[in-house]
């Protein structure tokens, strides 16, 4: 019986060891491959820095217009219960499990100059083709479920009490989701909006099928690795690892603000112990 | 006893018919997408850029035979004893493709120099951006090279962006625009402009169907492989 125990819990450990390997050793591998001196050449060449340019210029935008529009509307989403709610959100979650080849197919039939409103687009004398803003509604498309669909739960988790007794003191709705909610769901809205940059930041299929690539107008870091693998890389390889770090720091801080922030209430509730006794 | 002799002896046959025709892993260059599967289904295929497909060789895929759109790969490989000897099996043509409704308004390729013509083309790493590039160069036009819109990691997406009207033009096979044909319009480059476009195959060495995959070659430079290449607007020696 313990013997059967014991090879159960072998097991279960021989999963989890082959589980870590397996999805670490591809990321180890990019370091592992260059050493980081040409690491840091790969990084000085003019095709990574121009894709390092473009890729934080339009991942900032796009996250800029995320939070502008996705907070309200996680807001709305959070509070209101309408019937086909829950259809709503499950929509505006879609793209999260969207191939992104579909999210670009999708992109040039919506947007694209032949597409269902390209003419309209065209009549407004604007041309989105091969421009960064092309890049930024890609990344937009891809990224922003991530951080409504964290932004939702974190207005969930909002105590509705301390938002009536804003409201019975006299506050109106704006003041009330912007000096109660906001500040409340902080924590969680910014772990949102990590995930979401981390995620916006990889771009890759939407972008090259809408956007192109071409260096230092559309071409992001990601287009450049799939461009210079071949050519250079070494290159690929530094680029690669540029990405790790960035996309590695991002999940971090979207794993710790949550804590972070949480530090004020366990202060507070810490002091009023520490008088009380 | 006699049902096992039959089971073995069976076995023996299926594999002796396995090892006749074994199914060959082609790469080949993205350029050929639609002819090859009609000339033999039979096979599986990866297309893609030639310079990827090369890369990927090199990195030891399961490719029992390279196609490639330019010699540049095939030779590099050849030099690198990582294929056999490439044989030329046939030849295409640059073209400027313009969608149907040509909202450029182009009708020669000189017409490019004008402004606001959103073009396409290929990297300079894979063949159809190297032949571009030439083409260019010919044409006294290589300073259109900074007004380019896009480069595309190989020609179907080139193909793609200008059938879907998001593109201008864009620097394709002439055999591309015909697969396309009632979304595309070739507009044709002089051939004083025009490069040599020969398309290279050859058998990897790391293959473990060689003798098969030599056969197959073989096979391309006879009547039915030659017809269905020439009808599909490839040059044939």
């Amino acid at each position: 019986m313990s013997a059967r125990r014991a090879a159960f819990s072998a097991a279960l450990t021989a999963a989890t060891a082959i589980v870590i390997a397996f999805l670490l050793l591809p990321v180890v591998a990019i370091f592992v491959d260059v050493p980081p001196g040409r690491l840091l050449d790969g990084l000085r060449s003019d095709a990574a820095g121009d894709a390092l340019r473009v890729t934080l210029k339009t991942n900032l935008i796009a996250l800029g217009l995320i939070l502008l529009i996705g907070t309200p509307a996680a807001y709305q989403l959070a509070r209101r219960q309408f019937r086909g709610r829950a259809f709503v959100i499950t929509l505006v979650e879609l793209p999260l499990v969207l191939p992104p080849a579909v999210a670009g197919v999708g992109l040039l039939a919506a947007f694209g100059t032949l597409g269902l409103l390209g003419g309209t687009i065209d009549a407004f004398g604007l041309s989105i083709a091969f421009t960064q803003t092309a890049v930024v509604m890609a990344v937009a498309f891809v990224a922003s479920p991530f951080y409504i669909r964290t932004a939702i739960a974190a207005f969930e988790a909002v105590d509705p009490a301390l938002l009536d007794a804003a409201r019975t003191l006299g506050a109106g709705p704006a003041r009330v989701f912007a000096r109660v909610a906001l500040p409340l769901a902080a924590s969680g809205l910014g772990a949102g909006a990590a995930l979401a940059f981390a995620r916006g930041v990889g771009e890759f299929g939407a972008t090259i099928m809408f956007a192109g690539s071409l260096r230092g107008v559309t071409q992001t870091l990601s287009l450049a690795i799939y461009e210079l693998f071949d050519v250079d890389f070494d290159a690929a390889l530094a680029v690669s690892a540029l990405l790790v770090v960035v996309s590695g720091t991002l999940l971090l801080v979207a794993k710790l603000l949550p804590t972070w922030t949480r530090s004020p209430s366990t202060f507070l509730s810490g002091s009023v112990r520490s008088t009380s006794s | 006893m006699k049902v096992a002799v039959v089971a073995v002896t069976a076995l023996v046959l299926a594999s002796g018919a396995a090892a006749e025709t074994p199914k060959l892993t082609v790469y080949a260059a993205a350029s050929l997408t639609d002819v090859m599967p009609r000339i033999d289904a039979r096979q599986r295929y990866s297309f893609g850029g030639s310079n990827q497909l090369a890369f990927q060789i090199r990195q030891g895929a399961p490719a029992d035979v390279f196609m490639s759109a330019s010699p540049e790969f095939t030779q590099a490989l050849y030099r690198d004893r990582l294929v056999e000897k490439p044989h030329r099996f046939c030849s295409n043509k640059l073209v400027l493709a313009v969608p149907r409704s040509n909202p450029a308004g182009l009708r020669t390729v000189f017409d490019l120099k004008r402004k606001d013509v959103k073009l396409v083309v290929g990297t300079a790493r894979v063949p159809v951006g190297s032949y571009t590039r030439e083409v260019l160069r010919r044409l006294g036009m290589s300073s259109l090279l900074t007004k380019v819109v896009s480069e595309e990691p190989d020609v179907k997406s080139i193909v793609g962006k200008v059938a879907l009207g998001q593109a201008d033009a864009g620097f394709v096979y002439s055999t591309d625009v015909r697969v396309a044909s009632d979304r595309l319009r070739a507009i044709r480059i002089p051939p004083w402009a025009q490069p040599k476009v020969h398309y290279e195959v050859a058998v990897v060495r790391s293959s473990e169907h060689r003798a098969a995959a030599r056969a197959w070659i073989a096979r391309l430079e006879q009547g039915r492989a030659r017809r269905m290449l020439r009808a599909a607007g490839f040059g044939i020696r």
